[in-house]
């Protein structure tokens, strides 16, 4: 059973096993100790622990968005305020009691994890009886109010926000930054295996059927109502833990967390990636977030004159989205699943 | 006649703005019975239809289900209650094989809808009921497949199998056959028959095709212009002096397309 389950998902072991050796392989060849460097979270290995931590994060935050766009088929334009909710309130926690170490970090998970539920549930319940793009704009709504609310109350610190200070040592990125990559790792992959798991059940296939066809899913007996709930429901629980690791890597949160490009930028990693696959969000996070890291500082030269990649990206994101989705309409898995079963026949 | 009724509506309106479509419509359909609606284009047979399935809600009057009062219940609850639907306009799940589509239809009423960690293929019940109500559409061969590719016949065959899994007490069949080749129609109206008569199945039918009506229905509902024309026995209808003069144009193409055989969409 296991020697199956782990041949049949050998790329995925495979890729495991190299992102967790990773760290240690950048610190043996660049000398610096993936530890940090002299007590200090500084060198390559540290630098590169940083960045993938972002790709998790965004890759955990595309995954939960594609369970709601991907396979339920609901568009929704509130994601960010997911994402948010889980930051907040553990900054909210630190800050405002005498909560500190574990027992304010498990405090504050657990009442992200509530929280977020909650706020699925009342946001699905007041809107997904909207349709389309109804929906749509009430989401984004719903998500911009509570940016524009939380960048302005005393209570959140405004613009300014809340420094995590009071952190467990285990767990603070400055002094255990590779602990802290291996629990963000460890984020990924059980979100990715939970959202395999749940796609591939009886309620999974349900999402589905609400996606390819929901009056049809509603005339043979389905409250789909209660399915999509439960998608924005759950997809916004991930999408806090999301947030709450963002926020314990900047040791900071503010505002930005809860800014609309945190649900324009999962949509497009989830489009381009490849919309209902598992892989798709995935690839789509790693593949925007590492191109915008490594091309940042790029400048090249064309004949003379010379283009700054890094202050240009937003230009070159939009050509490469335009390219996607006319090259591979499907996104870059869905679109090469296509292909594949198309040999096979 | 005292039959035992299983649907009933009473005085049944539906208004679109100022267009009444369904004008106080009342009928009796009996148990185990073949039961037709038939009209000229724009007769409210459609809408007439969806008012039953619970797909429009009624401007007015009810809809009684087992003597009990269904005229608000929301598609799914009316599922749960044995009602099962299929559609003129084929709708399935297209990016899903045939096997799922129908699968989906087992599930929807067996209980195990929010088994969020078991995998959906290990309910093998599901599994075999889609595979035999595939078996007795004639889709095997396709099984699959996904529903968007099959031919229109194919998807015609389909939304029946979708109709048939969750294995409704009553089946409102809303233009079976549109669409079809018309070589393709008698074994999918026997396949209807045949399902009405090994199951006790009572089966209200939207049909356009006069030839396919005649043949199969105990009784035979006419709808003009939202109202009800005429109701009795099919030899009761091809009698009708009414049906006949309101229905003369439609009744001749039908006629003509049932020996001629272009069938049109």
């Amino acid at each position: 059973m296991l020697r199956r389950t782990l041949a049949s998902n050998w790329f995925y072991v495979v890729l495991m096993i190299a992102l967790i050796v990773l760290p240690h392989a950048i610190g043996w060849v660049s000398g610096d100790s993936p530890f940090g460097v002299r007590g200090r979270p500084v060198g390559q290995s540290i630098y590169w622990q940083g960045i993938l931590i972002e790709v998790f994060v965004l890759a955990v935050l595309a995954m939960s968005y594609n369970l709601v766009f991907g396979f339920t088929g609901v568009i929704s334009f509130g994601h960010a305020l997911f994402f948010g909710v889980g930051g907040y309130i553990l900054g909210i926690v630190l800050e405002y009691t005498d909560l500190t170490g574990e027992v304010g970090l498990l405090i504050g998970i657990g009442l992200t994890l509530i929280v977020s539920a909650v706020l699925g549930l009342v946001i699905g319940l007041v809107t997904l009886r909207l349709r389309g793009v109804y929906f749509a704009m009430f989401t984004l709504a719903v998500a911009e109010m509570f940016y524009i609310f939380f960048s302005r109350l005393a209570l959140t610190r405004a613009e300014d926000g809340f420094a995590l200070t009071e952190l467990p040592v285990w767990i603070d990125p400055t002094r255990s930054r590779l602990t802290f990559y291996y629990i963000a790792l460890a984020l990924l992959a059980v979100t990715f295996l939970f959202i395999r798991r749940l796609i591939f059940s009886p309620t999974g296939a349900v999402l589905l059927a609400v996606r390819e066809n929901e009056e049809r899913a509603r005339t043979i007996g389905f409250d789909t109502l209660r399915f999509k709930l439960l998608a924005i429901t759950v997809a916004g629980m991930i999408a806090s833990l999301a947030g709450l690791i963002q926020v314990i890597l900047n040791k900071k949160v503010g505002p930005e967390v809860l800014n609309v490009s945190n649900t324009i930028d999962p949509l497009l990693m989830t489009i381009i990636g490849g919309a209902g696959t598992f892989t798709g969000p995935v690839i789509g996070a790693a593949g925007l977030h590492l191109g915008d890291r490594l091309l940042r500082d790029l400048v090249i030269e064309v004949g003379g004159a010379s283009i700054d990649i890094g202050a240009n990206w937003a230009l070159i994101l939009g050509i490469v989205f335009i390219l996607v989705v006319l090259v591979f309409p499907y996104g870059i898995v869905g679109t090469f699943r296509r292909w594949r079963t198309r040999q096979a026949k | 006649m005292q039959e035992n009724i299983l649907l009933e509506t009473r005085d049944l309106r539906k208004a679109f703005g100022g267009l009444i479509a369904v004008d106080g419509v009342s009928v009796k359909v009996a148990q185990g019975s073949m039961h037709s609606i038939i009209g000229p284009n724009g007769a409210g047979k459609t809408t007439f239809f969806n008012l039953l399935t619970g797909n429009h809600a009624a401007t007015s009057g009810n809809v009684l289900y087992k003597g009990q009062d269904i005229t608000h219940l929301p598609l799914h609850r009316r599922a749960h209650l044995g009602i099962g639907r299929s559609f003129q306009i084929t709708n399935i799940f297209p990016n899903l094989t045939v096997l799922e589509n129908v699968r989906l239809a087992a599930q929807a009423l067996g209980g195990d809808n929010y088994r969020l960690f078991r995998r959906a293929d290990s309910f093998q019940r599901y599994i075999q009921r889609a595979r035999q109500v595939i078996d007795l559409v004639g889709l095997n061969a396709e099984t699959l497949l996904p529903a968007t590719v099959l031919p229109h016949g194919g998807k015609r065959k389909l939304e029946l199998a979708i109709l048939l899994a969750s294995d409704p007490e009553l089946l409102l069949l809303d233009e079976p056959t549109a669409g079809m080749a018309s070589e393709q129609v008698p074994e999918l109206i026997q396949t209807i028959d045949r399902v009405r008569r090994q199951g006790g199945k009572t089966i209200i039918m939207v049909e356009h095709n006069m030839s396919v009506v005649m043949g199969v229905s105990d009784r035979i509902t006419v709808m003009n212009q939202g109202r009800l024309l005429a109701e009795g026995t099919p030899a009761e209808i091809a009698a009708n002096k009414t049906v006949q003069s309101v229905y003369l144009g439609e009744l001749y193409g039908d006629l003509n397309e049932a020996a001629g055989g272009s069938h049109g969409v």
